[in-house]
């Protein structure tokens, strides 16, 4: 399996290395290796890889029928390398529907919060976007105040072809936002 | 041999229930819909009459501000309901002006408008007296501080921020069970919505659904739009039931506001209307394949899906049929060449797939006594569409409740089946795929429909009256009957809307579906062969 033997240097832990040098002005090298290799992995693994969650947040239904046709055999999103995964935990990118219904706030900032970073938010369709209703007591009118959002994919709903056009730009996106140095420490935050 | 039993449903004797129903009747009816008004005290009654007439079916209970002329006065508030007389062809809605903030219970004579009463309540505050304790429906626990209802506005939810203290509503399992939490983030794809399983393992007991999650209160935005601009927002209530939800909403305003629709237009709109059948019904097929791990046929029926989606493309402009319905008829012709090509060929694949999987054993085997709703849950809970029929529910509003005089759907077989299972509703599925593709044949030989090159005719009738008007509109959707109420002011905006999707009617059925002795696995496989939305219950 291509994905397992590549992720097995990337997840060999980095303090190892760090013991393993005493001498405090030669960590800099170290890490900047250290974070060539990483870079060099993850761009491997996330050039041609992403694993998908996705949510609802309010949405019609005809946008959870655009993104549940990426895996019919007209657009087959596993030949690119994208999957889609149940759990947050294991996605990269995360497909939020829906213009934000208050009552989904709880449930989109846990399912945010689980997926390990990095990780892309992707808005599908005009009501994650704004453009189908306005914020009052019901939703927020978008979920662009919520996430930190990298990508928008306009459309009321976009069609299956806009959803990968726009998912191709998340994967490069991911891969240019991985800064080497995020991996030193746990819990760094995006920017 | 005897010949077989038929029993002749009872007619109701409209008149005589009407002449024993009390209040007066109601001046502003309209084609196809009577209307009467009564005292909030003699609502139970008169639903308890019409209930025991048989032929009366509730089909749908809300509250509206009253109009300012109105009995109540200024900020009052009016509980309406809405019976079919399927078998009189009409309508029948009774209007009560509410005096204080309770009434009643219509749900102990009439068990079908349970869930409504539940959504009386978190919106407006008014609550049932005697009657089950309610539920949790449209608003998520901790939203229950309804202000006063000054201005005729609906309950507050709950403030923007904070994690809800409760995230489901407490039940009570008692013994080996235990409430199985699924959602309300569920699948990839899916819907957002809570269901509680009550489980002592495998078999589901009993389930608790909270729909509230995706509630965006359509109804209420709409207030103060332009009818146009309403129709916007009423399309996307519910994606896939685009055209059905706008075409009962445009019917509410056209009756209300007098406006005849050219019957070009309305064929027009019509097929569209059934084009959206098409693709729905190979959408819930591909869903059951799904759900019953047949990947095969699954990505057989997808292909048809998407094709049947390009359809709806090239002949409306709109993989989802958004923005065909115009109040006063279309706001765009149909390619009536492609419809005509693309469309024979389509069906003919969908009912070879449907032979085929009908004829796959291992498939029919999950589908059989899975999901059973028995017809006396399909009347008691006022179901409605291929879930009704599917139990053997002889209701089409296509046949029973026809819009206009120039009825455009004479000689429609309505499918029924009768044990109620999920594979009872796959049949009613395939056999509307018949009807529908000899409907849209028909039409389109009349030549009558609107071509994308035409100029849209303008809809006749006499100059818009001012004044408060109101109407109801209605039509079957892919899930049933579509009802629509709608109040306009003196500017002809919207100053009250009631949406009733056919996902309103049928969610309730779900969890007695669930409870006829199924496992985990059936509830993916129920869910899809009724094939409902949650946006179009939480609208
Ligand atoms: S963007 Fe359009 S299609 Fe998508 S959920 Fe919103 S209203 Fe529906």
């Amino acid at each position: 399996m291509n994905v397992l033997e590549s992720a097995a240097p990337n997840s060999r832990p980095v303090p190892v290395r760090w013991s393993q040098n005493p001498k405090a002005d030669s960590v800099s090298s170290e890490v900047a290796r250290v974070s060539a290799e990483l870079r060099e992995t993850i761009s491997r693994l996330f050039g041609r890889s992403l694993h998908i969650r996705t949510i609802d947040t309010g949405s019609c239904a005809s946008c959870e029928s655009e993104i549940r046709l990426l895996t019919a055999p007209h657009y087959d999103l596993h030949r690119l390398g994208l999957f889609f995964t149940p759990a947050p935990r294991h996605a990269d990118c995360l497909l939020v529907t829906g213009p934000g219904a208050l009552a989904m706030d709880h449930a989109l900032q846990a399912t945010y919060e689980a997926m390990p970073d990095p990780k892309i938010v992707v808005t599908v369709g005009a009501c994650a976007l704004g453009g189908v209703f306005v914020p009052d007591r019901f939703t927020h009118g978008g979920v662009g105040r919520l996430l930190p959002i990298d990508v928008v994919i306009p459309g009321c709903p976009p069609s299956p072809l806009a959803l990968l056009q726009g998912l191709l730009v998340g994967v490069d996106r991911l891969h240019a936002s991985i800064n080497p140095d995020r991996f030193r420490f746990s819990g760094a935050s995006r920017p | 041999m005897t010949g077989p039993l038929t029993t002749e449903p009872r007619r109701v004797d409209l008149e005589a229930v009407l002449r024993e129903l009390p209040g007066s009747p109601e001046p502003t009816t309209q084609p196809g819909a009577l209307g009467r008004r009564l005292e909030l005290a003699q609502l139970k009654r008169a639903a308890q009459l019409l209930g025991a007439s048989r032929g009366a079916r509730l089909a749908d209970m809300f509250v509206l501000p009253s109009a300012p002329a109105e009995a109540g006065g200024d900020g009052g508030l009016t509980l309406h309901l809405v019976f079919g007389l399927d078998q009189d062809r009409r309508y029948l809605l009774l209007q009560a002006p509410l005096s204080g903030r309770s009434y009643a219970a219509i749900s102990e004579v009439a068990p079908a408008c349970f869930v409504e009463e539940c959504e009386i309540f978190e919106l407006w505050g008014i609550k049932p007296t005697g009657g089950h304790p309610l539920n949790r429906v449209l608003l998520a626990p901790g939203a229950d501080s309804a202000p006063p209802l000054r201005s005729g506005s609906p309950g507050a939810p709950r403030s923007r921020r904070g994690v809800p203290t409760e995230v489901r509503a407490p039940h009570v399992v008692r013994g080996e069970a235990f409430e199985f939490p699924v959602g309300p983030v569920r699948g990839v794809g899916q819907e957002s919505l809570y269901m509680g399983l009550v489980t002592t393992g495998e078999e589901v007991l009993d389930a608790y659904l909270a729909w509230f999650h995706k509630h965006r209160g359509i109804e209420h935005q709409v207030v103060g739009m332009d009818p146009e601009m309403a129709l916007f927002r009423v399309e996307r209530c519910e994606g896939p039931g685009a055209v059905g939800n706008g075409l009962a909403f445009a019917r509410a305003v056209e009756s209300a506001s007098g406006i005849v629709v050219p019957a070009g237009a309305e064929r027009t709109r019509l097929v569209a209307l059934e084009l959206e059948r098409l693709y729905n019904h190979a959408a819930a097929m591909a869903a059951l394949c799904q759900s019953t791990g047949l990947g095969v046929g699954q990505a057989q029926v997808e292909i048809i899906l998407e094709n049947f989606l390009r359809l709806n493309a090239a002949v409306f402009g709109h993989r989802y049929l958004f923005g065909v319905v115009a109040v006063g008829g279309v706001r765009r012709g149909c390619d009536g060449a492609t419809l005509s090509e693309g469309l024979s060929a389509l069906c003919a694949s969908v009912r070879q797939i449907g032979s085929a999987l009908l004829g796959t054993n291992s498939f029919v085997d999950r589908l059989e006594a899975a999901g059973v709703v028995d017809a006396e849950a399909a009347a008691r809970l006022g179901l409605v569409g291929p879930v009704a029929r599917g139990s053997g529910a002889d209701l089409d509003v296509r046949r029973d409740h026809p819009w206009s005089a120039g009825d455009s759907h004479s000689g429609l077989e309505v499918a029924t089946a009768v044990n109620g299972d999920v594979l009872s509703r796959l049949q009613v599925m395939l056999q509307e795929v018949d009807e529908s593709e000899r409907l849209i044949h028909r039409w389109l030989q009349s030549g009558e429909l609107i071509d994308v090159a035409d100029a849209l005719p303008t809809p006749a009738g006499p100059a818009p009256e001012r004044g408060e008007r109101r109407g109801l509109g209605w039509c079957e959707s892919v899930r049933g009957e579509a009802l629509s109420w709608v109040q306009l002011d003196h500017d002809g905006k919207v100053a009250g809307a009631r949406l009733r999707p056919a996902s309103v009617r049928n969610w309730r059925a779900f969890d007695d579906a669930l409870r006829s002795r199924n496992v985990f696995t059936d509830v993916a496989i129920i869910e899809a062969s009724f094939w409902l939305t949650v946006a179009g219950f939480a609208r």
